[in-house]
């Protein structure tokens, strides 16, 4: 008993340090001086503390504006999953409509197409349509990777919400709407939020669709990739260490949110 | 207040009818409760009076208002569900309050009403709590308290009790009553529960596979159900049923049928009495199964071909395989159509 304790405490702490450690590696060198880099045996800690790789990562042309596109597609990214996904799964949970299981396999099949396949024809008919190497381009594909996962959690989220609430609501003089707002969304969005920050992240990380759809209008992992190979060693790092934080740091924020769910420990 | 006025309801889920041109006359003030099994309809009508389904066929008024095609917001009536439905986000007091800031109301007029529908529900302390603090019948206080605060023209209830254990059950069911009757809320009521049904209802309505059997006062469904299903299903146990010739009526029951044709004789089981060996108009029987609970016992006997139980005072204790005499009141008696299940 005492010993499978022991085993499973191990175990979690391996996989911890499996995920942690690389990362940290990334945060130590990217707030150590440039020369910290090539340093033997690296540091454990940034010794002296420094934003100067972190700066003349950021001094470098392009990279700001890179990052401000990633933030901003990302954004998009989010807004739009929750626009589109949350009334899509909104529907599979409320309403019986012809058709409903054949959607929700339809919404995963999205997934089954690579987008290598999809890129250059995707490519083409943006050039068309005035979208190619714009960051609503380039959110618009963020949207489609995001949203079979932003139909499916929102779909659960609201079908976990019992029906008789919004229905109380109908009775007590709320619009389908007002119920919506008054009832559903407020128990739902810690777990909308997760949703949201999901996409963020899908966007934030993806590569392939960013590098084939833009030329100047780079997102920030675009850009690295474009220029990782001719780069130095502190340039890497503190690309990495950028493009690690912001799924990091909202994973961490939402982290409490995701578990203290008041709808879901009251009912 | 208002009245409920149902007209010819029909409804039908896919190739299931759920309602068969149902009628039904909810006098003002009056507490009618819809019992049968489950999908015999009861609570596809409750829902179609709330406006949260539509009918098919058929027409809704609350007082002198049609109301069929209205959404449930524009109805004036509330609802309270088996699931309590209260929200879980908002404090008691917010809860109750629900329904009144939806009419905007001014804030002191709703305090005052918050206060008047948590008092009457004993609710007062708990105003700042939210729903999971809340035992199962808290939260059904919380949710009869949401619906009344609203003071609406009728009452709906959707198998309120049945979520909360036994005890509690009782203490609500008798509260509910006198709450309802004091504020004279119109109210229609749906449970499977006939003993829940039997203490609560002015009428009750007896559905059986999308219609309504027999409605009538709760005395009336117990002594003179309109038929077999009716006889069966109200009552615990429910009432011994069996099939006699005219022969055997007059011989065993001396009974004189109204027709010359077998009939099904219903006897409720505190009517079999038990009677002195050779008695006319008693029949023998064997006693299969004694059940003493206290107040009575139950008997289970053999006799006239079947299987009857009887309700009997505790004493003489029986033992199973004693032979005994029982006997039955004419005019206690029962009589349905074989074919129909109807009463004669």
């Amino acid at each position: 008993m005492r010993l499978s304790r022991f085993l499973n405490y191990l175990l979690a702490f391996l996989f911890a340090l499996w995920v942690v450690l690389p990362i940290y590696l990334l945060a130590v060198l990217a707030l150590s001086e440039r020369s910290a880099v090539f340093a033997y045996p690296k540091p454990l800690y940034p010794q002296p503390l420094s934003v100067e790789t972190l700066w003349r990562f950021l001094e470098v042309p392009g990279v700001v504006k890179a990052l401000g596109n990633s933030v901003l597609v990302a954004g998009l990214t989010m807004l739009l999953s929750l626009l589109l996904g949350a009334p899509a799964g909104y529907a599979l949970a409320r309403y019986r409509f012809r058709g409903a299981d054949f959607f929700r396999i339809l919404v995963i099949f999205t997934r089954a197409f690579p987008l290598a396949i999809l890129a250059v024809p995707l490519a083409v008919h943006f050039i068309r349509m005035g979208l190619y190497d714009t960051p609503l381009g380039v959110a618009l594909v963020h949207t489609a990777l995001a949203l079979p996962f932003a139909v499916l959690v929102t779909y659960s989220l609201f079908v976990s919400i019992p029906k008789e609430l919004e229905e109380a609501a109908w009775t007590l003089g709320c619009t389908k709407t007002q119920a919506f707002f008054r009832v559903v969304l407020p128990l739902t969005l810690p777990g909308l939020a997760a949703v949201g920050i999901f996409a963020f992240i899908i966007s934030w990380n993806e590569v392939f669709a960013a590098t084939i759809l833009t030329l100047r209008e780079r997102t920030l992992t675009a850009l690295l990739l474009n220029l990782l190979h001719d780069s130095p060693l502190p340039f890497r790092f503190a690309g990495g260490f950028f493009l690690v934080l912001p799924a990091l740091l909202l994973i961490f924020l939402v982290r409490r949110r995701l578990l203290t769910l008041w709808g879901v420990a009251s009912r | 207040m208002a009245g409920i006025h149902l007209e010819g309801i029909e409804k039908s889920f896919g190739r299931v009818k759920a309602l068969k041109g149902v009628s039904l006359e909810v006098a003002e003030g009056e507490l009618v409760v819809l019992l049968g099994p489950s999908g015999c309809g009861k609570t596809t009508l409750l829902r179609i009076v709330a406006g949260l389904e539509w009918p098919d066929k058929g027409r809704v008024f609350l007082g002198k208002r049609e109301v069929t095609f209205l959404p449930p917001r524009s109805r004036g009536l509330a609802m309270v569900f088996q699931n309590y439905a209260v929200f879980p986000h908002l404090t008691v007091f917010e809860n109750i309050a629900f329904g009144l800031r939806m009419r905007r109301l001014p804030e002191t007029v709703i305090r005052e009403k918050v206060r008047w529908a948590a008092e009457l529900l004993r609710i007062e302390e708990l105003l700042s709590r939210y729903p999971a603090q809340l035992s199962g019948g808290q939260r059904q206080r919380v949710a009869v308290a949401r619906a009344l605060a609203v003071e609406p023209q009728v009452l709906l209830m959707d198998e309120p009790l049945s979520n909360l254990d036994a005890i509690l059950r009782l203490d609500l069911r008798a509260e509910l009553k006198s709450l309802v009757k004091a504020l004279g809320m119109t109210t229609l009521y749906v449970t499977h529960d006939q003993v829940e049904a039997m203490g609560l209802a002015d009428r009750i309505a007896v559905m059986r596979e999308g219609e309504i059997v027999q409605f009538a006062p709760p005395l009336d469904v117990y002594r003179r159900p309109a038929h077999t299903f009716v006889a069966g299903f109200v009552g615990h146990p429910p009432m011994n049923l069996l099939r006699v010739s005219p022969e055997d009526a007059r011989v065993h029951l001396a009974l004189d049928l109204p027709v010359s044709k077998e009939v099904i004789v219903g006897i409720r089981p505190e009517d079999l009495e038990p009677a002195p060996k050779g008695d006319p108009g008693a029949f023998s029987a064997r006693v299969r199964v004694v059940e003493p609970l206290g107040s009575h016992q139950l008997v289970t006997l053999e006799a006239l071909g079947t299987t009857l139980k009887a309700i009997w005072p505790p004493e003489p204790s029986l033992d199973p395989g004693e032979e005994v005499w029982a006997r039955v009141h004419a005019e206690r008696m029962r009589l349905f159509d074989p074919a129909t299940g109807r009463a004669l």
